[in-house]
């Protein structure tokens, strides 16, 4: 089994440090966004793009790179985030979220940057699409994995579960969701809006291999994904336990900052967490 | 083929996927739930591990194709018209349309074919809604000369493309050394008098219709659009500068489909007189096919009338 080390674990916090805080750069230029979900998986975004992923930012198209899909697209400040942070593209493109004609819209546009592997947004996508790049890869004979982020909320849409149904019937063990379950969605806690319980259960059920872990925590996170696929033949799925907003004391866990619409004088408060955060 | 033979468009289809498929290794076939009877059974015969199965699941079968297009496969599904179109429009729309993948759609059975089973299989409303997906090809092929052609050159085309065809048996209405062009209209007969315009299941109608009104002295043009997007907008402003009067004619509702492509073209390019022929804003009724299509005027000596009345002759 792989033990993440003391200095490898220290380093992997720091970029993801380093990753809401580019997070935090883009909500001061554009002044509002969705930091809550962004905020709860940039720590996984972390870990994948860090320790775990074959990627080159320098040859973004590398035919045996390691994919991720960003389903819950509104999470997109931290995928802007951590490939700013590994170098796809310049931290200067940051500064322009909000304004006309960005490279970084509310939700991705892999035209429009590289690093971006699909257009999400709408939610109940991303897991088929992963799916066909996952099969695809096979067919090419290739070692390559495809990541997935999905949201707790949006685990109601339905076209997630015929997804799930056809990953598992295809037998795509190269294939990993990470559910971010930080338990809110716009309107309320998730499974009082519309209850998805038993989560563990509905994935076992469509035929996966499930874990769960602390979604914050780097050691976690990395041991799981370097122990998948849980089962030969089944695709993975993580459940990620988080908090929504994490690193901004004044929004972690609340229901309305999904969508943030930041004030000076929060982003100064902000900014401090972040500092804080490291320590 | 040879002119006036009746052939299966579905069967006609699947033969040129199998063609397709021999030329382009990358070519893979998705079903759901819809393989024999979109016609793939030659291709999942010779290419079994290209034939991939996704049960009654439109949705994330578009999605998975969409999927597959990134790592450099071609694929395409074909089901009934209806459940790739109208169910899934947002995987089309962003899976496919906004990601500018490399996928084809067929929705097979398409406009009255599935006259007895009522409103929900049949598809009068498919170009309209796919057609508003920017970047998308709609094609519509007139006969099974064209659906081979176009099965080849939709396979050559790289980006997304929705193909229509229909089921009942059609006649080969083209030549011998007809060569299919995407993109491009065809003169198929020419005329001063008046142009009808035809597409896809009803063309041959059309051109039946003009023979009529031929030997009523009406000298019509015939004009073939099967690519109604990109639309081939000079044949159409040509026909109408030369001749005057446009008529439509399709197996589809007339809101948003080729005499609505024709209509916005011409309004803002060459305004003419138009008539539309086609089913009109409401959810179609059930009978014999043939019949269906005779409720809604799209019989032969019913659109030469039209074009009588029309013109005033």
């Amino acid at each position: 089994m792989y033990t993440l080390s003391k200095t490898e674990k220290e380093s992997l916090e720091k970029q993801a440090r380093n990753v809401r805080k580019n997070v935090l750069r883009m909500i001061k230029a554009g002044r509002s966004g969705h930091v809550g979900g962004a905020l709860s998986t940039a720590d996984i975004l972390t870990a994948l793009y860090f320790n775990i992923m074959r990627v080159d930012p320098k040859n973004p198209k590398l035919r045996e790179r390691d994919r991720f899909v960003l389903s819950a697209g509104h999470k997109c400040l931290a995928l802007y985030g951590v490939l700013a942070e590994k170098g796809f593209f310049e931290k200067e493109i940051l500064d322009t979220y909000g304004s006309l004609k960005s490279r970084l819209p509310g939700h991705p546009d892999m035209h429009k940057l590289p690093g971006v592997e699909t257009n999400t947004g709408a939610l109940g996508h991303g897991l088929s699409i992963a799916g066909g790049m996952a099969m695809g890869l096979r067919m090419d004979g290739l070692d390559s994995k495809v990541y997935v982020i999905m949201g707790d909320g949006e685990l109601a849409e339905g076209s997630n579960w015929e997804a799930a149904a056809a990953a598992s019937h295809h037998r795509l063990d190269n294939l990993l969701v990470f559910v971010d379950r930080n338990t809110l969605q716009i309107s309320g806690p998730t499974v009082q809006v519309m209850s998805y319980e038993p989560l563990d259960k509905r994935w076992e059920a469509f035929g996966w291999s499930v874990k769960e872990i602390n979604g914050h925590d780097m050691a976690q996170i990395v041991e799981t994904v370097r122990s998948f696929p849980f089962e030969e033949g089944k695709p993975s799925v993580i459940i990620a336990n988080t908090i929504k907003s994490k690193g901004i004391s004044f929004a972690e866990g609340k229901v309305n900052f999904h969508y943030w619409r930041a004030t000076p004088e929060e982003i100064a408060t902000a900014e401090k967490d972040l500092e804080k955060v490291g320590e | 083929m040879k002119k006036g033979e009746l052939l299966d468009p579905r069967k006609t289809f699947g033969e040129a996927l199998l063609e397709a498929g021999k030329r382009h290794e990358n070519i893979v076939a998705i079903s759901t739930d819809s393989s024999k009877g979109s016609g793939l059974t030659p291709f999942r015969e010779n290419f079994p591990e290209r034939h991939i199965e996704f049960g009654i699941m439109e949705q994330g079968a578009i999605g998975f194709a969409s999927g597959l297009a990134t790592t450099g496969k071609i694929p395409f599904i074909a089901a009934i018209a209806p459940f790739v179109t109208a169910r899934p429009f947002e995987m089309f729309r962003n899976d496919l349309g906004y990601m500018r993948q490399n996928v084809k759609v067929v929705g097979r059975c398409a406009g009255l074919t599935y006259s007895d089973l009522g409103a929900t299989h049949q598809s009068l409303d498919d170009i309209a809604i796919i057609r508003t997906i920017p970047g998308v090809t709609v094609v519509s092929p007139g006969d099974p000369k064209e659906i081979v052609g176009a099965t080849l050159a939709i396979a050559e085309y790289e980006g997304p493309v929705y193909m229509k065809i229909g089921s009942p048996k059609m006649p080969v209405l083209f030549d011998e050394d007809y060569e299919f062009e995407l993109d491009r209209g065809v003169l198929m007969r020419d005329g001063s008098d008046v142009t009808l315009i035809g597409t896809g299941t009803v063309l041959s109608k059309a051109a039946e219709a003009v023979d009529i009104l031929e030997k009523q002295g009406i000298h019509a043009r015939l004009i073939n659009i099967h690519t109604i997007k990109p639309l081939d907008k000079k044949i159409i402003v040509r026909a109408a500068k030369e001749t005057g009067r446009i008529v439509t004619v399709e197996e589809h509702y007339l809101k948003g489909g080729l005499g609505g492509s024709v209509a916005e073209l011409l309004a803002l390019e060459y305004p003419v007189p138009m008539k539309m022929i086609g089913v009109d804003d409401q959810f179609a009724s059930n009978g014999p096919y043939e019949e269906l299509l005779g409720l809604y005027g799209l019989q032969s000596d019913q659109i030469a009338r039209t074009v009588r009345g029309f013109i005033g002759r």
